[in-house]
Formats: structure tokens, C-alpha cells, sequence
């Protein structure tokens, strides 16, 4: 009988020890957690996010989630305003302008240091602008291309554009340490690891797990002083609907690109606020206009009243209700800036909306008409079919949904398609290659719209394979580029938005693009840890992953609050672990048991 | 064992990891070979810029010369960089590494120890109640999906119970070292260890079990009961051994699979293992990263195949005569 009992432990032992092993080492580790969260624990504010780092080295990264590092690691010498992008001293206190508009004289802080305490002298800003400048840096060299700077003396530098530069005083590039970012050469810069955490920002990198979190903590060096809250931890779920649960119990404080499914059921949660902020992000549907001669587009998109009648024919407020749910903006002209002060006023009657019967009326009218009476349009000379070729992501949650509608739309006013889809990278090249006639995809401008508008003269079009241009839509006209010419050098400002929104209207009336909806940040920030989020801009931005990001250092704990970040566990979650180890070893015993009896009876 | 024996499955095994190698590079070549650009869209980048990246990620030359650089790098263990990190894949895979083992082979282990034990007791006892129960039960763990399994744990231990973390390998930025940082992850390994171990349990089940009643009915079963052995002792000395053969080779073809980790478990607790690194590159897409992992698994299930050949030739000389 003995020698049976070792047999039947040695048969459920195993099963027995995983449980209890699990159990222990649960409920230990829960003890652990409640432990550890004592009163003298930092103030911590989680964030959760769905996206890593790609870099944090500023010169190579090129992800949302490391300019987020980066806006709170590098301060930048002018600051822009939480409300409306306004210029604001940073690094720098205050400027001269000579010159014409030339140069501009930049006095720094008194002591100004780096997190590490060496001093940060105008010798740092000259580094940063005129090696950027010279190694192409990918973040930099697209302000830094027409600059030198020259350092007059500590706290005083000045720097001049070769030519006029609207951007200017605007420097908001961010000012790296000579000390520690000195003396690579181009290849190595780009390769190097970044982990110093050495910046001059509100807080510096501590930490990087990758695919698990980063951690930043305050840096009492920065010009505004420490911030509030100790550190910050930006945790990686890949999980967005684990990264909302986490959010209403309580593990993370705010999280960044909620799931839209998920988003009208947090606004209900208690203790959170769900915001939707727009940045001008939007989502297009492009037409070929064969400008770069490659390729084979359709010859009807030459005609604008094709165009037009394409735009006509497409139900905007459908789109925002039915795919992005109402979350952004319907599109109207091109979005060029986060900030709305770029875009041009247009009035409805002058807005190609929604209009079946003028699309088919334009169409009729251009010739466009169907002959063999299969339902498609054909070409004025009969010689072609009006079927366009349809491109889209397979990256996009929201291609199929707006596909689905499009094709329905053009279908109803006699315009045929055939869709195809592609990842990015494939569809770079069928774009590039000028082989589509529709495609659906999307852009993000920075603050200042000079670089989006670039994207469309006839400059960027591609007419070579070998050096492809951002102008996707291969249009090309000469009134844009001439425009582009003048606001690129329009150093007053109010004169330069109305050049830039007669850009706008031009490039609307010509319809190469039909901007669909603007798409919104969809965030969620819990109310009952930290008060200070701070959208940017006023009303209608976001409060986390904006341009500068200046939620972090307006943030401030409510009351004691602020910084479980999810190891401890409750009591009634101890008691169930411990009732869970019971149930699990009672039925353990009771098989061993079953075992032994019926190997009993049949001995 | 046959010196030839061995030398030909080990040119076998060689041959296939050098096949892997080129379908490996080429196939990722087949749709498109240049993501700079899509990569990149909208940053405001010159096209000198651009070029500078091509150059950087070996992305410059003909199809050819890319593949010769890449063997003549490969051989000397540098799987290139990432164009996503510009780290070196080698970094980026070896950091996903550990927690890939770590996760699937405690589910694997667990799942092999419960379901053998469990197969035993069910075959010994055919189409007794808990033959019946844990038959059952196995097929339905064996066919439920991993990804919903872990949505319902998820949901009900984490969410609703607050037993466990919603995922991660620890807590976020914790500090912790020595025994509070193995609880730590403990505590988040626990649910997904669990989900996959349910999820592969089954197959241990019906593999043990049916291949303890191929043996139940042998002559040699009824000799040694014959003889007056207990009936513990016929099933512990004569019956289980034999019936293990199937097991021992699913189980090392399974230790195989152990490095693919579970990209639906992985993504589903955010766990930075493998599953995730290769969901991340696909997205990227990164191909330098994906070529490197897709070597890695291929070499990983090469290698289990190979050990199990010659196990097999060890246990049954028969396999060596073949």
C-alpha cells in the first residue's frame, strides 16, 4: 500500500505543485506589490500606449511615440503655446531680429545646465544647428537646411537664414549636448543608442525595455523648473482593449489611440475622461494627375469636371458618421497645420458637396455617357470604359468601410472600379510609378504648413523611379508653385496665411484631392490621480502626443494621489487567490484519492 | 549508432537551414524590396536623405549583391539592422528571446507534465468516467482558439477579479531585482502560462492516451500480469515506457515550436517575447528583423527534428536500418 500511495503522489504531484506553485507565487508576489507601495514612492503618472520607441536617437527615430520622448527630453529654444502654437521663450529668453529678417539674435537663460550639470551654453545650440545642418540629421535638417549659427558668446547666439525664412524666430529644433553628441561622424550618429538620457527638457530617459515600457524621470535642471510629478512611465500594451481595461481599474492614469469601439463606452467609466483632439491629420482620396509622365492613369481624371463630379458624388457626412463614428472632422480643404488659422473660410455654396444629380449632370455634359448600356459611363470617344482603378492600405482599419461606400457612391453615378489592395510599401510603389487612378490614404502636417504644402509642386513629382517624390497625386500647376514661391518668403504673417490659404482654394477647386475627414487622437485620461492636462491646441487638440506636449509639465497629483502603477492587488483578490489554491488542491486530493480507491477495487 | 546515419541527417538538417536562408531572403524581395519610402512619408526628407538610408540598410545594390552581402554578414553572425531601430537584429531578437522561452516553455512544460499524467489515468481506464471527462474536455481545449481563451481570462481574472495584470512581463518601469522581480514576473506570467498550457494540453491527452491503448492490448502486458505483477507496477514498468515513444517525439518537435512563441497570447498580454517582435516587424515592415526571426524558427524546428532522428535511431535501432 505504501509503495501505490508514492505512485498515485508521483501521478497528481505534478499537478498538484504547478497549482499551489502558481498560487504561492501569485499570491506572494501580490503581498510584494502592496508592500512596495509605500507613502515615499515616487509620483508616478503611467501612460499606457500601444505604440514603442523606435529610436529615442533624435537623429534617427521617426515614430509619434519617440517625438513624444523627445518633446519632454530636449527643450527647444523658442516654446510654443498650449492654445494656439503662438512662439514663446524657451531656451532662449528673447530675440533680435536684423538683417531683414535675416538673422536673429537668441539670448539664453541665465544658468542654464543639462540633467547631468554641465553648463548649456549657446556653443550647444550652434552644434545642434549647424552639424544638423551638415549630416542631414532626419529632424533637424528640414529647418536647419538654410541656417547658420554662430555663437556670439555663452548666452548668446545668433543665426542666420541664406534665405528669408518665415519659420523664423520659430527654432524649435530640439538642442542636443555637445558633450555627448560631439564628435560622431555621419554614419555613427545615426546608429548610436541614445540611452544617456542627458537633455534639458522637464524630464530625461532613465529607462528603455523594449516592447515593455520607457521611464522618464523629472529633471530639476529644466528652465521652468522641476516638474511636478517624479517621473513618467510610458507602458506598451499590444493589447488596446487590455491598455482601456487597464486605464478604468486603475494601472495605467491616461492612455494614448483608444480602439473608436471602445471609445464612447469609456466616456461612461467612472473617474475617466475621454478626449478626442484633432491635429490635422487626415485621411484623402487622391486622383492621378499624370503630371510626372509615368505611368497609366485614367485620361477622364484630366478633365476637372470629372474631378468635380467624383467629389460631388461622395457623401462626406456620411463618411464621418458611419466611419470614424464622429470622431474628427469633416473634410473640406487640404490640412496643412494643426493650427487652424491656415485654413481658408470656404462657403458652402462654394464647397462641392454631396450632389448626385450635378455629378451626373457634369458628366452628361462632358460626353461621359453610357452607350452600351451596361450600366459604366464610357469616354467622350467611346474609347474606354469609365472604370478606375481603386487603391487602399491593408494597414488602415478603415479602408474596407470607405471603399465600401465610395465605390457605392461612384457605382450610383455610373463610374465603375476595381479595387485593389496594398500594404504601404507596395502602394508607395504603385504610386510612385503612376500605375492608379484612385487611392485612398492619409497625411499628418507639422505646425507650420510650408512643409505639406511643398508636397504638391511640381517639384515632388515623381518623374523618375529613382527619386521619388512626395507629390502623390502627380499634379502639377504653375499658379501653386508661384504661391508656394511667395509664402516660402513671406515673412509677414498675416500676409503669408492669405497667400497660403489662396493655396488652399486652388487646390480645392482643382479636386486632385478630396479630403475625406480629418482624423482625431483618441485618448482617455483617469480624473481622480492628476489635474493640468492641457489640450494643444485649445478645444480641439489632444492632451498627450501633441506638437510640444506641454501636458506633462502642467500636470500636478490630486491629493496623495498618483502612481500605482497596477503590482498591488486588494484583499477580496488575495482572498480569492487563496480560495482559488483550496479548490484547486481539493480537487487535486480528490483525484489522487478516485485513484487509489478504484485501483483498490480492481486489485 | 551508424556513423553514416548520423552524417547524413546531419548534411540533411545543413541543407535545409541553407534552403531556408535563400527563400528566407528572397521571398520578402518578392513583393516589394525598398520600404524607405513608405517608411518615410511625410517626414519632409531629401531625396539625398533617402539615399543615405537605402546605403545604410544595405537596400543600394542589385538583388544580388544584397544577398551575397547578406550570407557574407550572416556568416559572421550579423543579421543587419533593423530599419525600424537601427539596432542590430541580433540585439532585438536576443532581448525577445527570454521571455519567449520563459513563457511558452513553463506552458509547454506544464501542459506536456499534466497532459501525460492525465493521458495514463485515461487510457489505463478506458471509457471510465474520467476517461470519459478528461476526453472531453481535452478536445474541447484542444480546438477552443488561444486568442479567445486569453480574451476570457483576460477579461474575467484580470478585469473583472483584478487577480493579475492586464500584461506586460513586470510592472512597468519596476526596479526590482533578485526574488521580488522573479514574483513580479510570476504574477504577470501566470495567466498567459496558464491560457497556453490549456491550449496545448489536449494534444498531450489524446496522443498519451491513445498510444496507451495500443499497448494495453499487447501479449506482453498479459505475460506480465501473468506472472502475478500488480497492476500499478504492469502500467509504470511495462506499458507506460512503451507508449511514450509519440509523446517523446511530439513533445520535442513542440520544444521546437517553443522559440515561435505564441504570437496571439503574446499580443493578447502584451508580452515582449518573439510572437510580438515578429508582429511588430511585420507591421514596420521590417525586414531585417523578420528575416532574422523566420531564420531563428526555422533553425530552432530544424535542430528539434534533428535531435529527434537521432533519438529515435538511439531507442529503435530499427529506424537506423531503414
Amino acid at each position: 500500500m505504501a509503495r501505490r500511495g508514492v505512485v498515485a503522489g508521483l501521478m497528481v504531484g505534478p499537478l498538484a505543485a504547478l497549482a499551489v506553485g502558481f498560487g504561492g507565487l501569485a499570491a506572494i508576489s501580490a503581498g510584494a506589490g502592496l508592500a512596495s507601495a509605500g507613502s515615499d514612492a515616487p509620483i508616478t503618472l503611467t501612460v499606457g500606449v500601444i505604440q514603442d520607441l523606435d529610436s529615442p536617437n533624435v537623429t534617427a527615430g521617426y515614430l509619434v511615440s519617440s517625438y513624444e520622448l523627445w518633446n519632454l527630453q530636449y527643450a527647444t529654444l523658442t516654446d510654443k503655446a498650449a492654445a494656439d502654437f503662438a512662439v514663446t521663450p524657451g531656451l532662449a529668453e528673447s530675440w533680435e531680429v536684423s538683417d531683414g529678417g535675416l538673422t536673429y539674435t537668441y539670448k539664453l537663460r541665465d544658468g542654464l545646465t543639462w540633467s547631468d550639470g554641465k553648463p548649456l551654453t549657446a556653443a550647444d545650440v550652434a552644434f545642434t544647428i549647424n552639424t544638423s545642418r551638415d549630416q542631414a540629421w532626419l529632424n533637424h535638417s528640414a529647418t536647419t537646411a538654410n541656417l547658420e549659427a554662430t555663437v556670439i558668446d555663452d548666452r548668446t547666439v545668433k543665426i542666420t537664414s541664406s534665405v528669408p525664412d518665415p519659420k523664423l524666430p520659430v527654432m524649435d529644433v530640439y538642442i542636443l549636448p555637445e558633450h555627448v553628441w560631439g564628435g560622431f561622424t555621419v554614419d555613427e550618429i545615426s546608429t548610436y543608442a541614445a540611452l544617456d538620457g542627458v537633455g534639458s527638457g522637464p524630464f530625461t530617459l532613465t529607462e528603455w525595455k523594449s516592447g515593455q515600457s520607457w521611464t522618464m524621470k523629472a529633471n530639476p535642471s529644466f528652465w521652468r523648473g522641476a516638474p511636478a510629478i517624479d517621473q513618467v512611465i510610458f507602458r506598451v500594451f499590444t493589447n488596446p482593449d487590455a491598455m482601456v481595461a487597464a486605464l478604468k481599474k486603475g494601472e495605467i492614469d491616461a492612455a494614448n489611440d483608444i480602439p473608436s469601439s471602445a471609445f464612447e463606452g469609456l466616456k461612461a467609466a467612472a473617474d475617466v475622461e475621454a478626449v478626442f483632439g484633432t491635429q490635422g491629420g487626415f485621411t484623402e482620396l487622391a486622383m492621378n494627375g499624370m503630371a510626372g509622365g509615368l505611368g497609366d492613369g485614367h485620361p477622364a481624371l484630366l478633365d476637372l469636371n470629372v474631378r468635380h463630379a467624383i467629389a460631388r458624388a461622395i457623401d462626406k457626412g456620411a463618411l464621418f458618421d458611419r466611419v470614424i463614428l464622429g470622431l474628427g472632422k469633416p473634410g473640406i480643404a487640404l490640412s496643412v497645420s494643426p493650427d487652424p488659422a491656415w485654413q481658408p473660410d470656404i462657403p458652402v455654396a462654394e464647397q462641392y458637396t454631396y450632389d448626385p444629380v450635378e455629378a451626373n449632370r457634369l458628366l452628361d455634359e462632358g460626353g461621359y455617357l453610357d452607350t452600351n448600356g451596361d450600366g459604366v459611363r464610357e469616354m467622350p470617344d467611346g474609347s474606354q470604359e469609365l472604370v478606375f482603378r481603386y487603391a487602399e492600405r491593408s494597414e488602415s482599419e478603415n479602408s474596407a468601410a470607405i471603399r465600401e461606400l465610395i465605390t457605392g457612391w461612384l457605382d450610383a453615378v455610373g463610374i465603375g472600379s476595381t479595387v485593389d489592395v496594398y500594404d504601404d510599401t507596395q502602394l508607395t510603389d504603385v504610386i510612385g510609378s503612376g500605375e492608379y487612378d484612385l487611392f485612398v490614404w492619409g497625411w499628418t502636417p507639422f505646425v507650420d504648413p510650408d512643409p505639406m504644402l511643398s508636397y504638391f509642386t511640381c517639384a515632388q513629382v515623381t518623374t523618375s523611379m529613382d527619386a521619388v517624390g512626395y507629390n502623390d497625386a502627380n499634379w502639377c500647376d504653375a499658379r501653386y508653385d508661384e504661391l508656394y514661391t511667395a509664402q516660402n518668403q513671406e515673412l509677414d504673417r498675416a500676409k503669408r496665411i492669405g497667400i497660403v490659404q489662396d493655396m488652399l482654394r486652388l487646390f480645392y477647386d482643382e479636386s486632385t484631392y478630396v479630403v475625406l475627414f480629418e482624423d482625431a487622437n483618441l485618448q482617455a485620461y483617469r480624473t481622480d490621480r492628476f489635474e493640468g492636462w492641457t489640450r494643444q491646441p485649445a478645444a480641439t487638440g489632444p492632451v498627450l502626443f501633441t506638437n510640444s506636449s506641454p501636458t506633462y509639465v502642467n500636470l500636478k497629483p490630486i491629493g496623495a494621489g498618483g502612481g500605482d502603477d497596477g503590482g498591488g492587488l486588494g484583499t477580496g483578490a488575495l482572498v480569492a487567490i487563496i480560495a482559488g489554491g483550496v479548490i484547486i488542491l481539493g480537487v487535486g486530493g480528490s483525484l489522487a484519492m478516485r485513484s487509489r480507491s478504484s485501483r483498490d477495487d480492481r486489485e | 549508432m551508424r556513423p553514416r546515419f548520423v552524417v547524413g541527417k546531419v548534411v540533411g538538417a545543413f541543407s535545409t537551414l541553407v534552403f531556408v536562408v535563400v527563400v528566407n531572403f528572397f521571398l520578402f524581395r518578392v513583393v516589394n524590396d525598398d520600404p524607405v519610402e513608405s517608411l518615410f512619408r511625410g517626414r519632409n526628407l531629401s531625396i539625398a536623405q533617402k539615399d543615405r538610408l537605402r546605403e545604410q540598410f544595405n537596400l543600394d545594390g542589385s538583388r544580388l549583391e544584397q544577398f551575397i552581402a547578406y550570407v557574407r554578414e550572416l556568416v559572421r553572425g550579423n543579421l543587419g539592422l533593423s530599419l525600424l531601430s537601427k539596432r542590430p537584429v541580433t540585439t532585438e531578437i536576443r532581448e525577445a528571446l527570454w521571455p519567449t522561452i520563459l513563457l511558452v516553455g513553463v506552458a509547454t512544460t506544464m501542459a506536456m507534465v499534466i497532459g501525460v499524467v492525465v493521458g495514463i489515468h485515461a487510457g489505463w481506464r478506458r471509457r471510465s468516467t474520467f476517461d470519459l471527462t478528461s476526453t472531453t474536455v481535452s478536445m474541447f481545449t484542444y480546438s477552443v482558439p488561444d486568442f479567445w481563451l486569453g480574451m476570457l481570462f483576460l477579461g474575467l481574472f484580470s478585469v473583472n477579479l483584478g487577480i493579475f495584470p492586464t500584461g506586460g512581463l513586470e510592472d512597468a518601469g519596476s526596479t526590482a531585482t533578485g526574488l521580488a522581480k522573479l514574483l513580479d514576473q510570476a504574477h504577470h506570467m501566470a495567466l498567459p502560462a496558464i491560457v497556453l498550457a490549456i491550449a496545448y494540453v489536449g494534444e498531450y491527452v489524446i496522443v498519451m492516451r491513445s498510444s496507451l491503448l495500443d499497448t494495453v492490448s499487447e501479449d506482453y502486458l498479459q505475460l506480465a500480469r501473468a506472472k502475478g505483477l500488480r497492476d500499478a507496477d504492469v502500467r509504470r514498468k511495462h506499458a507506460v515506457p512503451n507508449a511514450l515513444l509519440p509523446v517523446v517525439s511530439l513533445s520535442a518537435l513542440n520544444f521546437g515550436f517553443v522559440l515561435s512563441g505564441s504570437i496571439a497570447v503574446e499580443s493578447i498580454f502584451s508580452w515582449p517575447g518573439l510572437g510580438q517582435a515578429t508582429l511588430e516587424a511585420i507591421r514596420g515592415p521590417d525586414f531585417p528583423v523578420l528575416q532574422g526571426l523566420f531564420l531563428l524558427f526555422s533553425a530552432a524546428l530544424i535542430l528539434a527534428n534533428l535531435v529527434v532522428d537521432l533519438v529515435y535511431g538511439l531507442l529503435d535501432p530499427r529506424v537506423q536500418a531503414q
